[in-house]
Order: structure tokens, then sequence, then C-alpha cells
């Protein structure tokens, strides 16, 4: 993918978001989508609001209809697919443990966990590092296809990390780059690579 | 995927008109479809193809479908004659805005007619945490990139409780966060959307059916009833929230 798109596919990732974020997801130097996203911006591809960008909706249109050329060849990579296939397999289970992680059982009812019980949460961060260690192989087979993939096997690795030495806000904050944030923003580089859809 | 001999160029700089990008984009793509049928039947290569039928066989059908995509992305075209708006509001700028006419008319929505409180059965979804209070706001449907933007550049209404049947990614900061409430058409309890409104602390059920619901109408959603667990989901076990329509209330 040229500079161009790249910048749009990592805002299309984003949704919306300023070019810092942009450029750390798809690994470009800031001053190149600050410009991109400018371009875009006078050229009708994307809308700049409130402090942040979003592609218009022919912009994102025109970017999936090109995915099938740019992603051709990881398509049709039988390692790449069995990988994705791998990632599949494993995120209903990262559902669950994020799921089990804002959720707590107390006396027969489900409700929201307050993270006041350290050892409930410790056993939930034990099943993270446990699916992550899983996963390991399946994010590295996904980055032999496509390099700048290692960036989110970086991003998924430091958040873990941290929720390991009890930064908690690393499994599921929505204003970081949390376990769960780089996970979606994966799945969805994903769905765009190989042209399928969310299952639910 | 068959490629077409204009993949492997280079287009600098690319279409300036962001239509005529996202057009040709589209017709390309119907082109590579042909053409790959075409070499699936036997067809030798590009040139046999491109010369074998006029306009490499795309039909009225596969332009119609080209304007579909455009439309169903939430692009509406400007008119030059306003006959064209006339006879097509909904493809042209300034017609009719048909995001807040839909309603959700779901066949398993549970119904009933107006209680003693004048709260009157819409429906019921697998709610994803238990908050501590039912919640009231207006219902906004959620399925037109317009709305999306102008939430974006304008705020989210106050009270605005969301209808959307994407679970995926439509939803997204900084709007999500504005949301008194979403109703959600798709999904589970655990699905992405889910995931995020518990993060939020914002009421949300997930596998909402819903019937009778107008744009605007003033809701109320059963946030404080029990959440669908993963064993409801294992055993089929019902366990949902209802959603009330109040029409009248202020």
């Amino acid at each position: 993918m040229d500079d161009r798109n790249l910048t749009l596919h990592g805002l299309s990732i984003k949704r919306y978001a300023g070019p810092e974020a942009v450029a750390e997801l798809v690994g470009l130097p800031l001053a190149v989508v600050e410009a991109q996203l400018a371009a875009a911006v006078a050229s009708a591809r994307a809308i700049e609001a409130a402090g942040g960008f979003t592609l218009t909706p022919l912009a994102r249109v025109t970017l999936a209809a090109r995915y099938e050329v740019e992603f051709a060849d990881l398509r049709a990579d039988a390692g790449f697919a069995a990988a994705y296939h791998g990632f599949e397999r494993v995120n209903p289970e990262l559902k669950q443990i994020i799921t089990d992680w804002q959720t707590i059982e107390l006396r027969g009812e489900r409700c929201t966990n307050d993270h006041s019980d350290r050892s409930y949460d410790d056993k939930v961060i034990d099943r993270l590092s446990a699916l992550h260690e899983r996963f390991e192989p399946v994010i590295a087979a996904l980055a032999r296809g496509l390099p700048r993939l290692t960036r989110y096997a970086c991003k998924l690795e430091a958040a873990l990390d941290q929720a390991e030495s009890g930064g908690s806000e690393w499994v599921s904050d929505i204003h970081r780059d949390s376990y769960h944030t780089v996970w979606f923003e994966l799945h969805e580089e994903l769905l765009r690579i190989m042209g399928t859809e969310r299952e639910e | 995927m068959a490629r077409l001999p204009i993949d492997e160029m280079r287009p600098v700089p690319p279409p300036a008109s962001p239509i005529v990008e996202a057009t040709l984009a589209l017709l390309q793509q119907q082109v590579r479809r042909k053409f790959a049928t075409h070499l699936a039947g036997g067809g030798e290569g590009f040139d046999d193809f491109v010369f074998g039928a006029p306009g490499c066989g795309l039909t009225r059908a596969d332009v119609e479908s080209v304007e579909a995509a455009l439309l169903a992305s939430g692009h509406r075209f400007a008119w030059s004659a306003a006959t064209s708006l006339a006879e097509r509001p909904d493809a042209y700028q300034g017609g009719a805005d048909t995001g807040g006419a839909v309603i959700f008319k779901h066949p398993e929505a549970v119904t009933a007619p107006p209680d003693s409180e004048g709260r009157t059965l819409c429906g019921q979804g697998d709610n994803v945490v238990r908050h501590d209070a039912d919640v009231i706001g207006t219902a906004r449907y959620i399925n037109t990139s317009a709305r999306v933007l102008s939430f974006l550049t304008e705020g989210v209404p106050p009270g605005t409780i969301a209808i959307i049947d994407d679970s995926g990614g439509t939803l997204t900061a900084p709007i999500i966060e504005h949301f008194a409430g979403i109703l959600c058409a798709g999904g589970t309890v655990r699905s992405h959307l889910g995931i995020l409104s518990r993060e939020y602390g914002i009421a949300c059920f997930m596998n909402a059916k819903l019937s009778g619901i107008e744009d605007g109408d003033t809701v109320a959603m059963e946030a404080s009833a029990y959440p669908r667990t993963t064993e409801d989901y294992q055993s089929g076990t019902e366990r949902t929230g209802r959603v009330w329509r109040l029409r009248g209330a202020a």
C-alpha cells in the first residue's frame, strides 16, 4: 500500500483518530501521516471534527473496493489464511476473558467487577496470559505474511506486561492501547485483509 | 483474484473527485470478477477478455450494484436538475433522510398495549450488565453516516438512546461515550460493543428485538434487569431486559 492508502487504511481501522494514533498503528512517520490526512481533508476523503479525523463514506467505499488488490497475495497465502483462522478461533475466548474481567459473580448474580477482589482479578489475568502464550505463534505467522502486523504483537505484549504488573487498566480500558483495544484493532485489520465480515 | 492491467499501474495522482475514485474502484471490482469468470471459463488472458464482449460484459445490473454500494455507504449524489431530487429523494443531497424513518419490526419482539403507567412494551434485549436503575431517553436510530458525522461534529443530543443493528465497530469514540443507552439488534453480551459499553458504564442491550419504536420516541430500558450470562447462552435460557415506549411522556 502506498502512504496515502496506508494512512486512510489506518484511519479506517481507528475510525476516528488523530495523526499520532494513525502513525503508530500503521508505522508511518508522523509527518507523512499529517500531510496525508491534510490532503485527505482537502480532497474530501476525510473530515476533521473535534480534533480527530474520520473517513468520508466515499473514501471508505473506495478503500474497501481496493482491498482485494492490495491484499490479494495475503488472501491467496494458505499459511496466512490458516493464521487468520487461528485468530478467529481464539477470539471468542478473548471476549469471554474480557467479559469476565469486567463482571464478577456475587451472591449468584453477575454484576460489574469493582476490582476489589484481587485473587479473582489475578485469575482472569492468568487466563489472559495463557491465551497470549497460545496466540504468540498465530501473530508470528500473521506477521510473516505482513511484517507491519508485528506492531500489534508488540502492543499486545506491552499491554499484557502492564496488566501483569498491576496496571489493571491495561486489560480493557478504552482510552489507551489496552489488550482489548489492540486486539479489536487487529481484528478490524484482519477482516479487511481477508475481506470477511465480523461474526457478531 | 484476477488482476487487471490497471491494477499494476500506479494511479498518480488519484482522481481528484472522491465520487470518481469510488465509482472507478467499484467498477474495476466488477470487471475483475468478470475477468476471473472469463479465465475460469477457459479464457486465455486480458486481450481476449476485453475484446470478447462490449464493455467487458458489464451489465446494467452491475452498474446498478455500483450505485447501490455508493448509496449504502451513506453517500448522496449532488443534483444538477431539481427533477432528480423529486424523482429519487433517497439518492440525492437534500432528499429524504431515510435514517429517521426506519423502524425495527422484529417478529420476536415481545410487545404489549400500554400499561397503567402509560408504558407500551416494545421488545427486549440481552442486558450486558446490571445497572442500579432503569434508563429513560430519546430513541435515535444510528443507521446513516450522516447521523454519525453530525454526532461527531455537533455532539450527541443529551439523553440519546442509540438504536443500531451492527455490533461491530460503527459506534466509536468519541460519540459512544455520550449515549445514555444503546439498543443493538445483533451480537451477544460478549461482543465488542457489549465490552465497550460496560467499560463506559453505559446501559446496553445486545440481541435487541424491538418493534414499534420511532425515531425520537421517549423510551425506557430496563437496565436493572439481570444480565444474560454465558451459562444462559449455553443453555438457551432467555433472560432479557425490557424496552418500553413512553409516548406522550414528558
